[in-house]
């Protein structure tokens, strides 16, 4: 009747500990101390007074930018397991979920790897550790979709998301983006299905945080296909339908011919309006995926405004990448000294 | 007795160091550990600071020292801890250790990558061994099975004349990863269209991975395919599992051949892996040796750097200028240490020492002994005491384990418990010298002497109370005694149960010391001890918190603020005596003043104490000269007392602020502190030389300075709300504290009952049955009841009586006179440092 009486019984340890993550996040004032760093070992020595700890204590100097990728990516899969390992269901399963769209990452990073002939081992290590499964790195013995279906993805979760890309013929450039594309639509609409079946707080943040996944996607597909040989049909059917623009703003999206015409789509909806008119191509101005990167991370933010509801987790998860991603801008800005971008960052809290 | 009452007299003191000194003054400062560095770079970054490239060359070396560690722990050598405590190294030593160690780790990584190398070749040898011989076997049982044979046969029968050429089964061997196999299988199923044959054999001992040197189980397999499409295909799937391929020859005796060429060379790599594991050994006893005092070192080279950063440069860069709070009593001994350094360094300038005055509060600083540690400690967990505040610490010594006997009144389990502790504070140097991490225990340890005091105490009153494992001691005889008059055999035979008059059967004379054995085989024991424990623990409760009011008297002198004394001491200590300090005499009067022949007469002190403050004075039934009737003299002392507590309470609420709003206006005493237990020493006389100590370092810590300047402004509202909480907040407690006392009686009676219960319903039945079997049944039975007492009884309750101990000090006590809102001195010390880095 009332889920969130109970919800602390399974759920209220993991809960509590994903709030205690998140208060480790870097502050503004961590990011204003990490852009005065002269040398990556400054770097490591301020990290070291986060919450990161000394979680790059036992590398040998000199340090690359790599290895605190590495690590940094090394400690959030390691509270990502620790939180797998004690989840009862059906926390299980969302986090599960979460899981998927880094399987779809690797399963194409290796396609494409393979098609270009590299060592299937070369390809694994830059896999991300939260998407590995394990028929994994049999995935090159595939030529087709349809023996990639067949082989390898028939056992994973991933398998009925798949049955929509059986059909095509080639494993070519374009087709994998096809199929990471309908897989990633297949994916997503399914998530969005099993978070608005879950009901409550939930549904409610996470139906918001997808929907926003979901339009993401539509945009960047639409902006992207412009000059590529992707019919217009073609387009659409790679849209995912969960999304505020489902129906009218999907429609729209796949009639249109240039950025201009985005836009104008874009227009008829506030939050993305707001976003196209912040966006530039002008030096000091921020890109469209910025932007989208700062909207997804307030809306991260908020779902922390929620009690009893599984949407911390993925907020968590999203906040964190946004963290590393972060890290690794200012270290490579640090590393190449370059440090006239060094600033485009999007702060977290 | 000064010292033990109050924290340490602090003061502020400014180090000029010079700049070559400066290291081994603090080196010295840091091994005598009663100096609180202040940090004047607040604002500076971490890696901004002077010295950070000495601690970064600190942190590399304890990388590399961990890593020497590690490899130490994995071949198990013992770590030699010699608990010699080295000097921190001088500074231009740091490159000499920075060599060893590298020498050290790269001779370390050399023989790892040999060994790993070897160990590899090795691994791939002993595969290849079982691959030949699990290989052998499926050759084997595919000659012998007949079914089989024959029905290959038959294929091959039909095939072989329309092809013309015989059919070539392909085949690859290989190790895999034992929990892979079922993926592998289906796999290799689905990709090949179900056209190949898989047979797969476990390897039974473990193989060791090179890489991690993890123990991993693997499996052979044997694939068969026809077709080099499938064999690719095959190859391609065998890599994605990580499965290792090896050649194996076709027939028989090549295989036998290549079996034994395998043995001798894994023979040869047998005799050169113990080589390298050997050369390994060596370094690693070596290293062994010196890990502990290597890791010591850098430590302290690492906190000299780290508190070296916290001082300020000299405009001439000749010297460093630190701030630090320092106690008064050792300040010889800092400026002995200081010189030490300063002759360690060759130094020819001397460091100097200043005493400075500030506004700030200082750290307050309780010295405490091995014995005092455990109650400071506390008093502490509530809130650290304001500088210079009473420490209740002292105190709590003696009443803590007090109260909690109360509670806890059993001689038996007292001994256990005192008994248990004297184990441990006897052993102490070697439970100490083991370091046990263990959480429960280390518990037990640092509360030894808390323990050993409450067994003790324990004793003392389960002795008053006559309580021994719920029975009672009879050793000076009972006063009590069953005359033969009415009590002859013939009725004590026959009733089960009788009832004594006291004015018939009680000798008189009272049990010499505590209470009389024979009520534990009364009926109404119950209803005995509980009318005295519940007076008792009345006393006990309104005495505590007396002496509780008492101290903040002393809090107010040492403070000097008379105010204090007139509108809050005065009030409460007369308040608290109108309401319950008469009731106390009254428990004692009733005690002196009537007997077992007056007792129709005897006053009812919870009535008497309703009506007192309902002036309620009524006689009940004027004409019955056997009640007890309220002296009139009394009526109006009662009258008045409770008059008087009423008015304490406007007192409290009203005076205070209002006074102090006419000072404030008419300008007087302007520095007299304004909020009730704020403790600060603004009074105080150092107000000579601020000016000097802004000069000295106006350029860093200036917005401290700031702060202290300013002077609060004097805001009635606030002391007003501030004054009336107090009031109310007091008034209110002293009848909930009151109440709360009650405990002491209701957690004893509770652990009495238990422990009787305990015994009639365990340890009697061992008692029921005679002869052998009874003996036997005896021990059985006893061993439940010891395990119970232990468990239940001492751990539990103790537990319990423990934590309520614990609240009657932190509220019922310390909130009459404790404000707790001061910081610790945590001095620079290496002890510390190394302690906390050890357990990390």
């Amino acid at each position: 009747m009332f889920p969130e009486l109970s919800f602390n019984i399974d759920h209220g340890y993991l809960e509590g500990l994903v709030r205690g993550f998140k208060s480790g996040i870097l502050r503004q004032s961590d990011y204003l101390n990490l852009v005065q760093c002269e040398t990556l070992e400054d770097l490591k020595l301020h990290l070291q007074s986060t919450d990161y700890g000394n979680f790059l204590a036992n590398e040998p100097s000199p340090l690359s930018v790599s290895v605190i990728d590495d690590k940094l990516r090394e400690k959030l899969v390691i509270e990502f397991q620790h939180l797998r390992n004690h989840c009862l269901e059906p926390l299980a399963t969302f986090l599960d979920y979460m899981t998927y769209g880094y399987m779809i990452d690797n399963i194409i990073l290796l396609i494409t790897g393979t098609l270009h002939q590299r060592p299937i081992s070369e390809l694994i290590s830059k896999c991300h550790p939260l998407g590995s499964f394990e028929q994994m790195e049999a995935i090159h013995i595939a030529s087709t979709p349809a023996e990639l279906y067949n082989a390898v993805l028939v056992d994973t979760p991933l398998a009925p998301y798949f049955i929509d890309c059986i059909l095509e013929q080639d494993l070519d450039e374009m087709n994998i983006e096809i199929i990471r594309n309908t897989l990633y639509k297949a994916y997503l609409e399914d998530f969005f299905n099993f978070c608005k079946g879950m009901g409550g707080g939930t549904a409610e943040v996470m139906c918001e945080a997808l929907a926003f996944e979901a339009d993401r996607r539509a945009f960047i597909i639409t902006i992207n296909s412009f000059g590529t040989e992707l019919s217009k049909e073609d387009r659409e059917k790679l849209y995912p339908r969960c999304g505020k623009l489902y129906p009218d703003g999907l429609e729209m999206l796949s009639q249109c011919e240039d950025y201009d015409q985005v836009r104008t789509v874009a227009d008829y909806y506030a939050e993305y309006k707001e976003l196209f008119d912040d966006a530039g191509t002008n030096p000091g101005d921020k890109t469209l995926e910025d932007k989208f990167f700062e909207h997804e991370v307030k809306l991260m933010k908020n779902s922390f405004m929620h009690q009893f509801q599984f949407g911390v987790f993925y907020a968590y998860v999203k906040l964190k990448e946004q963290e590393i991603r972060n890290i690794i801008w200012i270290a490579e800005c640090v590393a190449q000294r370059h440090r006239a971008k060094i600033d485009s960052y999007i702060p977290v809290f | 007795m000064e010292g033990l009452l109050r924290s340490e007299e602090m003061t502020l003191c400014q180090m000029f160091l010079q700049s070559e000194a400066a290291y081994t003054c603090v080196s010295e400062l840091g091994e005598l550990g009663l100096v609180q560095f202040r940090d004047l770079n607040p604002d500076v970054n971490a890696f901004q600071r002077k010295f950070v490239n000495e601690i970064r060359r600190c942190e590399e070396m304890e990388r590399k020292l961990r890593f020497l560690e590690k490899e130490v722990k994995k071949d198990g050598i013992p770590m030699l801890d010699t608990g010699d405590n080295p000097d921190a190294p001088a500074p231009r030593e740091m490159v000499d250790l920075e060599s060893t160690y590298e020498k050290l780790e790269n001779e370390m990584k050399e023989v790892n990558a040999n060994a790993e190398a070897l160990k590899k070749n090795f691994l791939e040898l002993t595969e290849l061994k079982h691959i030949l011989r699990k290989t052998q076997t499926f050759f084997e049982e595919a000659m012998h099975d007949p079914s089989m044979s024959d029905e290959t046969m038959g294929l091959l029968g039909e095939e072989l004349p329309r092809s013309g050429q015989p059919l070539r089964l392909g085949f690859v061997a290989g190790v895999i990863l034992r929990e892979r196999i079922p993926a592998f299988e289906r796999m290799l199923w689905r990709a090949c269209r179900g056209n190949v044959f898989l047979r797969q054999a476990e390897i039974e001992s473990p193989l060791e991975d090179p890489v991690t040197g993890d123990q991993v189980y693997k499996s052979v397999f044997i694939i068969f395919f026809q077709g080099d499409q499938l064999k690719t295909r095959v190859k391609k799937i065998c890599e994605g599992f990580r499965a290792t391929l090896y050649p194996c020859p076709e027939t028989q005796a090549e295989r036998r051949e290549m079996a034994i060429g395998v043995m001798t060379r894994i023979e040869d790599l047998n005799t050169v892996l113990a080589q390298t594991q050997d050369h390994r050994h060596r370094v690693l006893v070596a290293a062994a040796k010196n890990v502990k005092v290597w890791f010591i070192k850098v430590r302290k080279i690492k906190a000299i750097y780290h508190t070296l950063n916290m001082f300020n440069l000299d405009v001439t860069q000749k010297c460093l200028i630190a701030e630090c709070w320092c106690p008064v009593a050792d300040l010889d001994r800092i400026q002995q240490a200081l010189r030490r350094g300063t002759e360690r360094s060759g130094s020819s300038v001397p460091s100097i020492l200043n005493r400075m005055s500030s506004k700030q509060i200082p750290p307050t600083y309780n010295r405490s002994s091995k014995f005092t540690q455990g109650f400071q400690n506390i008093v502490d967990a509530y809130g650290v005491a304001n500088y210079r505040e009473v420490n209740p610490a002292i105190f709590t010594t003696i009443s803590f384990p007090f109260l909690f006997a109360v509670m806890f009144a059993d001689m038996g389990h007292g001994m256990i418990m005192f008994f248990a502790a004297l184990y441990i504070v006897l052993k102490e140097k070697q439970f100490g010298a083991r370091r046990i991490e263990d959480e429960i225990f280390k518990t037990f340890f640092e509360g030894r002497y808390i323990i050993l005091l409450m067994g003790a105490f324990s004793i003392y009153t389960g002795f008053m109370y006559n309580d021994i494992f719920s029975k009672s001691l009879n050793i000076f005889g009972s006063q009590w005694f069953a005359p033969a008059e009415p009590f002859s055999l013939a009725t004590l035979s026959e009733f089960k149960k009788l009832q004594f008059n006291p004015n018939e059967t009680y000798t008189g004379s009272p049990y010499p010391i505590g209470l009389d054995p024979v009520w534990q085989m009364a009926q109404n024991k119950i209803a005995f001890t509980n009318s005295m424990k519940m007076k008792l623990s009345v006393i006990l409760g309104i005495s505590h918190m007396f002496f509780g009011i008492a101290l903040s008297l002393l809090n107010h002198r040492y403070f000097q603020k008379p105010l204090n004394i007139i509108c809050d001491f005065i009030p409460s200590l007369v308040f608290l005596f109108c309401m319950f300090g008469f009731l106390v005499l009254r428990i004692f009067h009733k005690w002196v003043a009537y007997d077992s022949s007056m007792s129709q007469k005897a006053p009812s002190l919870l009535i008497g104490a309703i009506n007192m403050f309902l002036f309620n004075y009524r006689d009940e039934h004027p004409d019955n000269p056997e009640v007890y009737h309220i002296p009139g003299s009394l009526q109006g002392f009662q009258c008045f007392l409770v008059v008087v507590a009423g008015l304490c309470v406007p007192w409290m609420m009203f005076f205070k602020p209002f006074y102090m709003r006419h000072q404030a206006r008419f300008g007087q005493f302007k520095h007299q502190p304004l909020s009730v237990q704020s403790g600060d020493l603004l009074n105080h006389d150092h107000d000579f030389d601020n000016d000097q100590e802004v000069v000295h370092n106006n350029d860093t810590s200036g917005h401290l300075h700031q702060e202290e300047e300013q002077e609060e402004p004097f805001d009635f509202g606030e002391v007003f709300v501030h004054q009336a909480i107090h009031t109310i907040e007091f008034c209110l407690g002293c009848i909930s504290h009151t109440a709360s006392y009650l405990r002491l009686w209701a957690l004893s009676l509770a652990h009495a009952q238990l422990s009787e219960v305990l015994w009639s319903m365990v340890l009697r039945i061992g008692f029921s049955s005679s002869g052998v079997g009874g003996a036997f049944m005896l021990v059985i039975v006893f061993m439940f009841w010891a395990c119970l007492t232990v468990a239940v009884l001492v751990l539990m309750e103790g537990l319990s009586a423990f934590l309520h101990a614990l609240r009657l000090h932190w509220v019922e006590f310390q909130s009459k006179f404790y404000s707790g809102t001061g910081y610790k001195f945590q001095p620079f010390c290496f002890d510390q440092i190394l302690d906390h880095s050890a357990d990390d």
